[in-house]
């Protein structure tokens, strides 16, 4: 048996954004100690970029940003697949995500734990968005309209794409076109998102004898 | 001859700019002091006045963008790069092109002109936001046009004195044509051969780029759209009025959404003009990303602004956002790495 989560949805949402924020927030400054550290290793050393210290830099700035990126992934997985999953199979399926990403990160690198982590995501968020485009499942969203929805799921998968695409395919001669894929669907996403009622318009202006959906 | 008519072109726009931004200055300072003056007096006819200043300023800005126009098109039809016939003959070999010269067509937002680019973009949001919302309707929202219009006097100002595009125009670009015709009329291949080496991977990946047409403009229009979101959430932070957050919304979903692209576009630009090249983690993406990331938390508060406390937080981290917007923005100028405009 499980024991029943004795939080209302609606403060579940609101706790889940907090902690997506303060991630972002966290993000930012891992950025802002970036800038003062190329900054100032320049100052003391001109020609550092060609030495192997700026290839420590690199390492060291995505060590303090992978785990940051690894908690959004993991509030984006609790957020977006909520409107198909029960919320506690959506804990316990994240907590057990999440020591599966830990274990691999121990046997491998972070490198691999993180792009499993990011093809999860991805399978997860992609499942998200063609069910919400197809209208199927209790899906409930924090904010109603068949454009919003479409346009949220969209918005998350091409940045977990994008992630991925940047994480784990930065070799490959795949790698610009995935970065393609997912620009087109954060575009798109953040366009039906923040434009529903424009882009209903659309709709129907193409197809004149259908209701909006 | 071309190089002379591209000077005269030069001198043109230096004897048309010159009076016209210089205008601008003025009725720039005259609107920030009755901008002012109607915040602190509540004056209704400060009010019209300013209004009436900041239509004079936006159509002196637009005038200004004409000339500015006017010159990229004239750098375009006198400046020619030739190749030497046996680099023609190598290239059309080597790379199948049978092209026998390059041309400049460089973007409008290059160089001193990025900051009148951001000044004209705000100017046109904030004759939007004029029309779209009846300021004049309550005291507090005719408050809120006229720290618009002080901020928009800002920008004339800041731009008449940090980034005068009539003064100098574009000094790095003139400084790398009259180069090339320095080396062209020294005679020696070998010296033209190094000139155009120089230019040509200049002209290819930055002036000609595709690119420098959608990344640098996105971000722009993006800024402008987020100095109002600024405004809007100073007033937040002291009247709990629902029209600041509508205003401060509707103009940050604009910039979020230009700022994604915009920056997104610069991706695959980095990786083929700057292949090899020591770019990951600068300054200036460091900036940015921090940027993007406080607008994505900035989007995701607001959701919760009933909530208590939600407002306020909002409120704040909106402040916070620019401030981030313009440290990424003067990044370029004052800290190292390859977007810096000393390299």
């Amino acid at each position: 048996m499980t024991p029943e989560l004795n939080i209302k949805p609606k403060t579940y949402d609101f706790y889940l954004m907090l902690l997506t924020s303060a991630v972002l927030v966290v993000i930012g400054l891992v950025c802002l100690y970036g800038i003062g550290y190329y900054t100032y290793t320049n100052e003391t050393a001109p020609q550092w970029t060609q030495t192997q210290m700026y290839g420590d830099y690199i390492d060291s700035m995505n060590q303090l940003i992978y785990p940051f990126v690894v908690l959004l992934l993991v509030a984006l997985g609790l957020c977006i697949p909520k409107r198909i999953v029960p919320r506690q199979s959506l804990l316990a399926a994240g907590t057990g995500i999440l020591a599966a990403t830990f274990l691999i990160a121990l046997i491998t690198n972070i490198g691999t734990s993180l792009a499993f982590l990011l093809a999860v995501s991805i399978v997860v968020q992609a499942a998200v968005m063609v069910l919400t485009m197809l209208g199927q499942g209790a899906l409930t969203y924090e904010r109603e309209g068949y454009f919003v929805q479409t346009g949220s799921s969209m918005l998350h998968l091409g940045t977990v794409i994008f992630v991925f695409d940047f994480v784990s395919m930065r070799t490959s001669e795949l790698h610009l076109g995935v970065f393609w894929v997912a620009t087109i669907l954060i575009t798109v996403g953040t366009v039906l998102s923040f434009y529903p009622g424009e882009a209903g318009n659309i709709a129907r202006f193409l197809r004149p004898g259908s209701k909006s959906p | 001859m071309s190089y002379q008519e591209y000077l005269a072109a030069r001198d043109t726009v230096t004897t048309i700019g010159q009076p016209v931004i210089t205008i601008i200055l003025i009725v720039s300072l005259l609107l920030g002091a009755v901008s002012l003056y109607h915040m602190v007096m509540r004056d209704n006819r400060a009010y019209m006045l300013s209004a009436q200043l900041r239509k004079i300023v936006t159509l002196l800005l637009i005038l200004g963008f004409i000339i500015i126009a006017w010159f990229h098109l004239r750098i375009y039809q006198t400046i020619e790069l030739v190749y030497p016939p046996e680099l023609a003959n190598y290239m059309a070999s080597t790379m199948g092109t049978s092209a026998t010269s390059l041309r400049f067509a460089v973007p409008l937002w290059i160089e001193t002109e990025k900051l009148y680019f951001w000044t004209l973009c705000l100017s046109i949001f904030l004759a939007v936001s004029n029309y779209r919302y009846d300021f004049i309707r309550t005291k507090i929202t005719a408050l809120f046009s006229s720290a618009m219009n002080i901020m928009l006097a800002a920008f004339g100002i800041l731009t008449y004195y940090t980034s005068n595009p009539f003064r100098e125009p574009l000094p790095g670009l003139h400084l790398e044509i009259t180069g090339w015709y320095q080396a062209a009329g020294v005679g020696d291949p070998n010296v033209l051969y190094g000139a155009l080496y120089q230019l040509y991977f200049r002209i290819i990946y930055f002036y000609n780029s595709e690119y420098m047409w959608t990344h640098p403009p996105m971000l722009f229009i993006a800024y402008a759209s987020l100095v109002v979101t600024f405004v809007g959430c100073v007033f937040m932070l002291f009247r709990r009025e629902k029209i600041f957050d509508r205003i401060s919304y509707s103009h940050a979903k604009v910039g979020y959404l230009l700022l994604t692209v915009g920056m997104l576009i610069g991706y695959p630009w980095a990786v083929v003009a700057w292949e090899g090249k020591d770019w990951w983690w600068d300054p200036k993406i460091n900036g940015s990303i921090m940027m993007w990331v406080l607008y994505s938390a900035y989007l995701h508060t607001r959701i919760y602004l009933k909530r208590r406390n939600m407002w306020r937080a909002t409120a704040i981290l909106g402040i916070i956002c620019f401030l981030s917007l313009v440290f990424t923005y003067l990044l370029t100028y004052i800290a190292p790495g390859i977007h810096a405009i000393t390299q």
